[in-house]
């Protein structure tokens, strides 16, 4: 009997011990990381220190960076590879990944149980709001100005989406560190083009006439996705500014969401979805995209880290046969039909990790020569550093996409990332997709239009 | 027993852990949802009292609301009625099978242990527009192609759309194993006694669901009824996983699904929490309605 009572105490014990340990313990230090080409500023990688002293950082993406078959997602795990292989035994990371749709849940989740990962991605806009002018996000110009590292970058204009004012948690400054830019432009199927004799649209009209002649031909013309509505929002968001409208305006109350360019705008995305895929409602992000380089259609509409989700997944000989233009100028607008929408994959650091200097050298692993290089060459999406890369191996893809940029007056933002916030962003999606759908524009916006009396104009 | 429960010492030491866990893991956290519905409390910044204002905006202004909450009532009428019915319908039949009964109850059972997620990713498949059933249709010939098919998750025509229906159809082929076990358990224990009685007395089988085994089995009736209203009004997995978010512009969204982009996506933990709170007495009042309207009576059987 007290041998039992003695056994059951043990046990007892044992299992306590082991749910504690549960609770706490550091995660494994270094799992050797495969060797890599060191490109990357590793002064300080030559120190290695016992296990005992390793800084195990994390960092928060929204692509699976094991099974990805986006190439741009590989340079960042390549990335990731480096800096755990050059810093092995001092610092090192671990990646958590989830998808893109439910990244910022699962962020904020994080940020408000006190867990914020110590590198994280976010777009710039109202997503990166959340972070930088709450205090979550870190300002980074006491490491950008060190050792010369903002030089390393185009120019101070690409930082332009992670600075802030007065508004920033921590005073005026920059929150995050860009890694590339792509931008939304039109992909297009220059066999199809040809085989239907269509030219290159300039206006929305002749975009129109092009779409009818693929048709004619037996050809899907546009595909697209509807059930992913920031893909549909981008198109809206582009026929919105080629009207003219003017999202200050509409912040500051000079106008509203029934302003003649925004109906006009949805009367136009009804036209042009004529030519949509039949499943566009249903169809996601990825199927709509697989849709053009399996070549089930013959326009993507769509931003340039494409480039990098089409190479990555199809066969070999279809960058070839890909074109590249700017989104068409609406016929009789006055706005500027130059203007292209930009977007920036930025890395913040969490203003409370423990480890800030592991957390900026894997910053600049991102955006060291190495991952420059690939950001061009194998990604095919555009630098954000002034690297030199080989214009003759990167995707051809990429240089009409630069044409387009180099063309380009000015850059914008995602319409549902330039809003007030996130919802507002959301919402607007959402009336675009009702407008699809077929709702009429004018009743349609009444979601957007009621968010901003409630939520903005107030 | 007596003499332990005049032993005011050993009754605190039994119901301690219990009461404990209870006031920790639900009754604090339901005391601060219902504090936090009173704020406005987003992630990262402080909550700050702002009373009704809330709950006001959630039946004034909320649309969405209005959206998930008639889902959500039409997703529990139609789990109440139809488990209730193929519930005992299963019952009735297994219970009265002598050969494969245990085959038959697992395969009724099995949806009920797997996951909803991985469930309503693979129904999602099934009726994807390019997939599934749209392919099978296409390939049998009862259309032209596959994305001439259904919109079956898509289409928001009609005041409760397809998706709903879908999903509803779904639910009940995952959880209507969950009734029938319960039914079955309360069924077998009716005594045979009563049945030969009532066959002796020339009644048919028919008439021995209707006039003995439907009234034994009542108590058990309002206790899944309750299980499946308050289970069908918190219901998030499979809709969240069969319509992904941005999808339907709402249109499919139920009370849960609601409070989720409300809490997490936006980050309005307050408004997220008043969600909640509606959820809660929603299912309070389901219960207390069930339990008064579905008369139960104990016979000794």
């Amino acid at each position: 009997m007290k041998m039992r009572k003695i056994l059951a105490g043990i046990l007892s014990m044992a299992m306590t011990a082991g749910l504690l340990a549960g609770c706490g313990g550091a995660a494994p230090a270094d799992t050797a990381a495969p060797a890599a080409d060191t490109g990357a500023a590793t002064e300080e990688a030559a120190a290695p220190a016992t296990d005992g002293d390793v800084q195990e950082i994390s960092f928060m993406i929204w692509d699976d960076l094991e099974a990805s078959e986006d190439l741009i997602t590989k340079g960042y795990k390549e990335s990731v590879d480096r800096f755990n292989a050059d810093f092995a035994g001092k610092y090192h990371c671990t990646p958590i990944t989830t998808n893109l749709e439910e990244y910022y849940d699962k962020l904020n989740a994080l940020v408000a149980a006190g867990d914020t990962p110590d590198v994280f991605i976010a777009s710039p806009g109202a997503n990166l709001n959340d972070y930088a002018m709450t205090g979550v996000a870190a300002k980074l110009d006491d490491y950008l100005d060190a050792d010369g590292w903002k030089q390393t970058f185009t120019s101070d204009a690409v930082f332009a989406g992670g600075t802030y004012g007065d508004e920033g948690g921590d005073g005026p400054g920059i929150y995050a560190i860009p890694l590339n830019i792509a931008a939304a432009c039109v992909f297009y199927n220059t066999e199809m083009f040809e085989d239907a004799g269509a030219a290159v649209p300039k206006t929305f009209s002749e975009l129109l006439d092009t779409c009818q002649k693929l048709q004619d031909k037996g050809y899907t013309p546009i595909t697209i996705s509807a059930g992913t509505a920031w893909c549909l929002s981008m198109v809206a968001g582009y026929l919105c500014d080629r009207n003219g409208l003017n999202l200050q305006d509409i912040k500051d109350h000079k106008t509203d969401w029934k302003d003649e360019k925004v109906i006009k705008a949805g009367e136009q995305l009804q036209e042009l979805s004529q030519y949509f895929q039949k499943t566009a409602a249903g169809d996601d992000n990825d199927v709509a995209t697989a849709a053009f380089y399996n070549g089930e259609a013959a326009i993507l509409i769509q931003g340039s880290w494409a480039i990098g989700q089409i190479n990555g997944s199809c066969a070999e000989g279809f960058a070839d046969k890909v074109g590249v233009f700017a989104f068409p100028a609406v016929d009789g607008s006055s706005a500027d039909p130059n203007r292209v929408i930009a977007k920036s994959d930025s890395l913040c650091m969490s203003a409370a990790t423990q480890y800030p200097d592991a957390a900026i050298q894997l910053i600049k692993y991102f955006v060291d020569d190495t991952a420059s290089k690939y950001t061009a060459e194998i990604g095919g999406k555009i630098p954000v550093t002034s690297v030199q890369y080989d214009e003759s191996i990167a995707p051809p893809e990429l240089k009409y996409v630069m044409d387009v940029f180099k063309n380009a007056s000015s850059t914008f933002g995602f319409y549902n990332e330039s809003l007030a916030d996130t919802e507002a962003g959301s919402t607007f999606d959402n009336c675009f997709v009702e407008i699809f759908k077929g709702e009429d524009p004018e009743t349609a916006l009444d979601p957007i239009e009621d968010y901003y009396e409630m939520n903005v104009w107030e | 027993m007596d003499k332990l429960m005049r032993n005011k010492k050993a009754i605190i030491l039994f119901i301690a852990p219990a009461l404990i866990l209870f006031t920790a893991v639900l009754f604090i956290p339901v005391c601060k949802a219902v504090y936090y519905s009173l704020c406005n409390y987003k992630i990262n910044y402080q909550p700050k009292y702002i009373g009704f204002k809330n709950y006001v905006m959630l039946f004034t202004k909320d649309k969405t609301m209005a959206i998930a909450f008639k889902n959500s009532i039409f997703f529990m009428i139609f789990s109440i009625v139809t488990q209730l019915i193929f519930g005992l319908i299963l019952a009735a039949l297994l219970t009265n099978i002598k050969k494969g009964r245990n085959l038959f109850k697992n395969i009724y059972y099995l949806p009920c242990v797997l996951s909803s997620a991985a469930l309503g990713l693979l129904w999602m498949f099934v009726f994807m527009p390019r997939l599934g059933i749209n392919q099978m249709m296409a390939s049998l010939g009862w259309i032209e192609d596959c994305t001439m098919g259904p919109e079956w998750l898509f289409n928001t025509d009609g005041f409760i759309i397809l998706p709903i229906w879908v999903i509803s159809f779904v639910a009940l082929w995952q959880y209507v194993g969950q009734s029938m076990m319960l039914y079955m358990a309360q069924i077998s224990g009716i005594s045979m006694d009563i049945y030969e009685a009532s066959y002796i007395d020339g009644c048919s089988k028919k008439q021995s669901f209707f006039y003995i085994t439907l009234p034994l089995i009542k108590p058990m009736v309002a206790t899944a009824m309750s299980l499946n209203a308050i289970g069908s009004l918190k219901f998030f997995d499979l809709i969240y996983n069969m319509i992904p978010e941005g999808f339907l512009s709402h249109k499919a969204d139920v009370i849960a699904t609601h409070l989720y982009t409300q809490a997490f996506k936006f980050s309005k933990l307050g408004y997220g929490s008043a969600i909640g709170v509606i959820l809660l007495i929603l299912c309070l009042i389901m219960t207390v309605i069930i339990n008064k309207f579905v008369k139960t009576e104990s016979y000794d059987m």
